[in-house]
């Protein structure tokens, strides 16, 4: 599903020249995977976790998706490759404001062929349990409602790869654990789920830990078996 | 198809924030429906004016001629031009030259005294050829015209105009009743129909048309025109005809530059041209004005929607991230600014509309029934939408969705 090798991403910052937030990272993740990537802030893992979502390009190195490299593709055919095989869950929702929850479902399919399909997103919605808040306003659900509403948008374009940013940094331990149940739903269902967290309760759903300190995988390991593969 | 799906997107927008929609609409509101209305109103009086140019004239394909030279003000009379213009003049200018349809001979005489039984008028006398009525498009409200052999027998006919009739049959049917012009007795032939007011406000029915002929001879005793009307056949050159004319005046009148001329020959296109220039000159100034009202609309459209596009920086990275492309978030942004202007257009259009029906009819104007302005405005009200939204559009299509979406 994706093979990263050597990847890097720089940035400016002032006269002080580059920072370098990931430095020549390498891995490979199959199908079906359910990954965490673990680490301190400012270690490097929502950069890592942009480039896997193709919302951002690497400075160096390649990344190939479902076997294409889309290191280095346009603006137009990053958007499409977002649109089909990826879903974002963030850790503050990122629902769109004065837009109902089913709206807020339905945006995906306003940027891939054919219409934008009401009944669908109902369904997505009614999948995650709220079927029936479907027209309440984002402001009048509540943070693990709104977190359930952006789970069934990654979902509306049945995408492969599931990427969540602290998904349950803002939640509390109930409406938390119903978004780790929920991924863990998609994970049984054969998605391929990259998860970055601070959290090592949360990170016990996953099967895999990649752990980053300061823009370099310190660790890649298995949780079911407790050896370390250096890097 | 996608487009579509965007322009719903972007109507759902200008529902859910009214009145940021509003704000931006009022702008090109103010704007649009001032450049109608004014507009509007600069053309309807433009034709107001060309109406009674042609009230007074008749057609535009007609050259007047009058005698003397130099500039001369108001209606030639018997009793203030030169005796230069003659009748034979009239028939050389309609035998000899080929741009030339018809002549109608004039003579011209005001505040003559017309009297029937103990009523008493002073209207203007006419006397004219039987091709005036032609000549001026005009028509005989009741009974009939001059015939050509009145005016050549010398007949003591005449045909009044509306303000006469009023003045001396309050309540009579004047045809075939006698008044008499000067003290020579007429039998009234036929009614002209109305004409309304002419360029400089004043009535054009206070007037008696009789047999030039029998003017000439029988009452003014003068042998010389006070006017010709001179119908050409191509009223595009009407320039050229002027030329042709004055040469053939000229040779007939023996005058040789430096000579000056006895005669004026005036083409009233070109006279309704240097009339109506002034009133264009103010009409821009008013057009200037309120194309100006609507730059600022478009200045307020194109600052809201930057603001909207820093406080929806959220919204673009949700966007983005679900799959929006640049050029998405660009025709996104760009059809708000466009249909949120056009909206504005639309709806100042119809309040110009309205406001100008009710003006026109609490101040009794006439009816300025100029459709064209406010079809433009609406047009141009799309064009400042899209003018004033491309760099909120473009701005919004920069917004770097990681940076916003972490905040």
């Amino acid at each position: 599903m994706i093979e990263i090798e050597n990847i890097s991403k720089n940035y400016s910052r002032g006269e002080t020249g580059l920072v370098a937030a990931l430095k020549e990272a390498s891995f490979t993740i199959a199908p079906g995977e359910f990954v965490v990537v673990q680490g301190a802030s400012g270690c490097g893992k929502s950069t890592l976790l942009n480039i896997l979502g193709c919302l951002d390009r690497p400075s160096a190195g390649s990344y190939r998706l479902d076997g294409k490299d889309v290191s280095r593709l346009s603006d137009k055919q990053l958007s499409q490759v977002r649109n089909a095989k990826i879903g974002f869950i963030f850790q503050s929702f990122n629902l769109l404001p004065r837009t109902t929850a089913v709206e807020n479902v339905e945006v995906p399919m306003v940027y891939r062929d054919g219409r934008v399909d009401r009944k669908k997103a109902q369904s997505a919605l009614e999948r995650v349990g709220l079927g029936n808040r479907a027209n309440h306003f984002a402001a009048e659900l509540s943070g693990g409602e709104q977190q359930r509403v952006a789970v069934a948008r990654a979902l509306i374009n049945n995408p492969a790869l599931i990427l969540a940013d602290e998904p349950t940094g803002n939640l509390d331990l109930a409406a938390g654990t119903e978004i780790m149940r929920l991924l863990q739903t998609l994970h049984e269902e054969g998605r391929t789920i990259v998860l970055v967290t601070h959290d090592a309760t949360i990170a016990a759903y996953a099967a895999r830990e990649i752990l980053l300190l300061d823009g370099v995988i310190v660790s890649d390991r298995s949780r079911n078996d407790s050896r370390v593969r250096k890097c | 198809m996608q487009t579509t799906k965007i322009l719903f997107q972007a109507l759902r927008t200008m529902g859910r924030y009214r009145m940021r929609t509003l704000l931006m609409m009022l702008g090109v509101l103010v704007g649009i429906s001032s450049l109608a209305v004014l507009t509007a109103i600069g053309e309807g009086t433009k034709r107001e004016m060309m109406q009674r140019f042609k009230n007074m004239i008749g057609t535009f394909d007609t050259i007047i001629v009058r005698p003397g030279g130099g500039s001369f003000r108001g209606m030639p009379t018997l009793v203030n031009v030169p005796a230069t213009l003659k009748f034979e003049d009239a028939k050389a200018i309609a035998n000899q030259l080929s741009e030339v349809k018809a002549v109608a001979q004039v003579q011209t005489a005001f505040d003559v005294d017309v009297k029937y039984r103990d009523r008493l008028a002073s209207p203007a006398i006419f006397g004219v050829t039987a091709n005036w009525l032609a000549l001026r498009s005009e028509d005989v409200a009741d009974g009939t015209f001059l015939a050509e052999e009145q005016n050549a027998s010398l007949a003591r006919v005449a045909i009044i105009g509306a303000d006469v009739r009023k003045e001396l049959f309050p309540d009579e049917d004047p045809l075939q009743k006698t008044i008499r012009i000067g003290d020579v007795p007429f039998q009234i032939i036929g009614l002209l129909r109305p004409r309304g007011a002419g360029p400089a406000g004043g009535s054009l029915d206070n007037l008696i048309l009789i047999p030039v002929n029998t003017g000439a001879r029988r009452l003014f005793n003068r042998d010389f025109l006070t006017m010709l009307l001179v119908q050409i056949k191509n009223p595009e050159r009407g320039a050229e005809a002027s030329d042709k004319v004055a040469a053939l005046l000229r040779q007939r009148h023996h005058i040789q530059p430096p000579g000056l001329d006895d005669f004026t020959v005036t083409n009233p296109t070109a006279t309704m041209a240097q009339v109506t220039r002034a009133r264009n000159t103010l009409s821009k100034i008013l057009t200037g004005v309120a194309a100006m009202a609507l730059l600022i609309g478009g200045v307020v459209i194109m600052s809201l929607m930057s603001i909207a596009v820093s406080e929806r920086r959220k919204e673009i990275g949700v966007r983005r991230s679900v799959g929006a492309a640049r050029a998405d978030i660009v025709i996104q942004f760009l059809l708000e600014a466009a249909l949120v202007s056009l909206a504005g257009g639309i709806i100042g259009v119809l309040l110009g509309w309205s406001g100008m029906q009710l003006v026109t009819r609490i101040l009794r104007l006439p009816q300025i029934l100029v459709w064209q302005p406010f079809v433009l405005s609406i047009l141009l009200s799309l064009g400042v939408g899209i003018a004033f939204g491309i760099y909120p559009a473009w701005s919004a299509s920069k917004v770097d969705p990681i940076k916003a979406l972490r905040s």
